[in-house]
């Protein structure tokens, strides 16, 4: 039935799909601004050092990725390897679209993988390796150290000295009260019930002991409306009760533009924006200890996949070995503004490595990252999550109603799919 | 009753391209979307068989508050924005079909609504409604004081309505080119007419002009219930449905389920529901509101 669903599509997709062919690998890849450079360069540089071997490497830029990859799944049209986002990974896998990756790469990669890169790329009970991303994202504090020193709050530098809960309301409290603060925290409401309020919002249910499901048992209920993660919520409404937090409706830049917000809760990708907005005054701040599990950030982001359909192993092995290899995630990531996925990577990368402005990214990547459910619920589950945040931060909602519900959605839909086998079995 | 076909094979031959297409477009997908309905479709593919689960779409979709919740946004928002539209649309083409100056020029500039896609008008929308400093909040502090200000799309109570506000404003101009088109259609002598019995301005629309775009009416009322039923691009962009599911209508819910949670199935059955409840509705106006003529 899905055929009939996608068949338009499919149609058109069949047109770009490349057949496999010894010695010839084409990669689709995501059609990004900030990713073609790198994209440009890893196909010049595979083909200059393989090419005499008789490999070759088609980099294919995607628009629409994902309409794109779904209609060619279905039309038998994947290329030797594609890209994915890591939090549609484990639906992927689930549907026997892509194949196991483990055997492909090199054992020293493998071992080299930051923690959390290694977590999103690993599926099922059997823990068996499908997807790797050459880099890492991660979310932080981002301060204006003017109004912050002003205010006098202290401004912590590294993992070890993160704000607990209360020092971070304190600090919250302290900012709202200086004239040219309107709203003292922008926690991106502006980006709506989307997957931000799942990458954003977890890590402070996660620093407080709760999580958005159990990743044993693979059930809602008890973990997403757990007493922690209520309290978590709870106080975060109270913040904004309080007119801590920057409303939806006061848009994007109140932080780096206006700067009428002292704080920023968001990830590595507005760095330009805020570099430009606040010059020197902008300071890193390591994500807040909501709880005994300390500072969480956020991690994950697109990376390489090999299709089942895939049967040009030899050379995607190759593909994949130089794709992963530390001076070419170094360049990714140096192009394009993100972690490298690799530790022997981070000292290749300016800005990443030892004295590099991004060198607490690296280290909360390092240390504290948590890989989102690498379930094929997972659609389900940062829905259900992401609603009860919204709500939560829209109003005097009741916490626990909100997160029960997303509970019951969650169960609902894994049930209504046998447990997702062989996960539940 | 028998259907007369004889000798009108031309004319059922001309009918065959639009019947295709009716067929392929339409007709067979609504009736792919009943099968769905009663089975656990997913959007994307998976290992284990879909399955045909009887009622269970239904019974669901009718206990889920968020349903309720979105049905009755959506009614509310139709109730509110079809008459307002209306008028909007009416007294704008009596205006530009008086003889004020700059009459061609003012049409021009009264379309041009029309002429953007709505993703755009959303977003410059957006900016109208910001706060504490938006255009929208500096009227308003001009009256209440500075430092106040209306979270316009941030407060339910009222989220709706200034989505209210920008759906009749975008789309009215289509509704006004019609009532243009009817105005110009009631002939001039019965205004002169009453003009010379004494009638006064309210008198002569009352008696004349009303009357005169009944069928205008009539058509204009469906197809803009029609298409308020339908909300989506507006409330997508700008609330998502929020806060609190104020703004969610039945195709943002519709969309969430079918699309962000992937269930097929279940949002085919919103689907099955939304369309016999706005043909139920549709004909219902037609069975009240009656042409010109009909009987």
């Amino acid at each position: 039935m899905n055929r009939i669903l996608y068949s338009g599509v499919a149609l058109a997709t069949c047109m770009m799909s490349s057949h496999a062919l010894a010695g010839q690998l084409t990669a689709w890849v995501i059609d990004g601004d900030s990713e073609k450079p790198y994209f440009t360069q890893l196909q010049e540089t595979f083909n200059a050092k393989y090419g005499a071997e008789g490999i070759t490497l088609n980099v294919v830029p995607i628009p629409s990725y994902n309409e794109a990859i779904q209609a060619a799944t279905l039309s038998g049209g994947l290329p030797d390897v594609i890209m994915l986002d890591g939090p549609n990974m484990a639906s992927v896998a689930w549907a026997g679209t892509i194949q196991p990756i483990g055997d492909l790469l090199d054992p020293a990669i493998l071992e080299d993988l930051l923690p959390a890169i290694k977590a999103q790329g690993t599926y099922g009970p059997q823990e068996e390796f499908y997807f790797v991303s050459p880099y890492d994202s991660g979310t932080i504090l981002w301060g204006n150290k003017a109004m912050l020193e002003k205010a006098g709050v202290r401004i912590p530098t590294s993992v070890d000295d993160a704000w607990t809960r209360a020092e971070m309301g304190e600090a919250l409290a302290k900012l709202a009260a200086l004239p040219e603060v309107e709203w003292p925290l922008d926690v991106k409401m502006n980006y709506g019930a989307g997957e931000w309020m799942t990458y954003g919002f977890s890590p402070f249910a996660q620093s407080n002991g709760g999580d958005i499901i159990d990743r044993q048992t693979w059930t809602a209920e008890g973990t997403i409306n757990s007493d922690a993660n209520v309290d978590t919520l709870t106080t975060l409404q109270d913040w904004n009760k309080a007119g801590y937090i920057v409303p939806a409706s006061a848009g994007d830049n109140k932080f780096y533009g206006e700067k009428t917000a002292a704080l920023s809760w968001v990830g590595n990708w507005m760095w330009p924006a805020h570099r430009e907005g606040l010059g020197d005054d902008l300071v890193l701040i390591p994500p807040p200890a909501f709880g005994e599990a300390g500072p969480i950030s956020a991690n994950g982001g697109w990376g390489w996949a090999v299709p089942s359909s895939s049967s040009n192993l030899a050379d995607v092995k190759v593909f994949l070995n130089y794709a992963m290899s530390s001076e070419q995630v170094a360049a990714y990531a140096d192009t394009t503004g993100y972690v490298p996925s690799r530790a022997s990577a981070i000292p290749l990368s300016k800005t990443y490595g030892e004295g590099g402005a991004g060198e607490l990214f690296a280290k909360l990547a390092a240390c504290c990252a948590v890989v989102r459910p690498v379930h094929p619920a997972y659609p389900v589950i940062t829905n259900a999550w992401a609603t009860a945040v919204v709500n939560v931060l829209s109003g005097d909602v009741d916490v626990k109603s909100e997160l029960d519900r997303a509970a019951k959605t969650i169960d609902q839909d894994i049930a209504d799919n046998d447990g997702y086998p062989p996960f539940g079995q | 009753m028998r259907i007369r076909t004889k000798g009108q094979g031309q004319e059922l031959a001309m009918l065959l391209p639009a019947l295709f297409f009716i067929i392929a477009l339409i007709v067979t997908p609504f009736l792919l979307s009943v099968w769905f309905s009663f089975t656990d479709q997913r959007l994307v593919p998976r290992p284990i068989p879909t399955k045909f689960i009887g009622t269970t779409n239904y019974e669901r979709m009718f206990v889920d508050p968020l349903f309720w919740q979105a049905i009755w946004n959506t009614v509310v928002f139709a109730l509110i924005v079809t008459p307002v539209q209306l008028a909007m649309s009416l007294g704008a083409a009596m205006v530009l079909n008086s003889a004020i100056p700059f009459r061609g020029f003012f049409r021009s500039i009264a379309i041009l609504p029309l002429l953007l896609p709505m993703t755009v008008i959303v977003s410059i929308w957006a900016v109208l409604f910001r706060i504490p400093a938006g255009p929208f909040n500096a009227v308003y502090q001009w009256f209440a004081g500075q430092g106040n200000y209306v979270d316009f799309l941030g407060n339910p109570s009222t989220a709706m309505l200034s989505v209210v506000a920008l759906s009749a404003w975008a789309t009215f101009p289509y509704q006004m080119l019609i009532y243009l088109a009817g105005l110009q259609d009631i002939p001039q002598d019965l205004y002169e007419a009453a003009k010379l019995d004494g009638a006064k301005p309210w008198q002569r629309f009352r008696y004349i002009t009303w009357p005169g775009l009944r069928n205008v009416n009539i058509f204009l009322l469906i197809i803009t219930t029609v298409g308020a039923l339908k909300l989506f691009t507006q409330v997508d962009i700008l609330t998502k449905g929020g806060p609190n599911g104020a703004t969610t209508t039945i195709i943002h819910y519709l969309f969430k389920q079918g699309y962000a949670t992937q269930k097929v199935g279940y949002a085919s059955a919103v689907a099955v529901f939304f369309f016999l409840a706005v043909t139920a509705i549709a004909l219902l106006q037609r069975r009240f509101l009656k042409n010109e003529g009909e009987a």
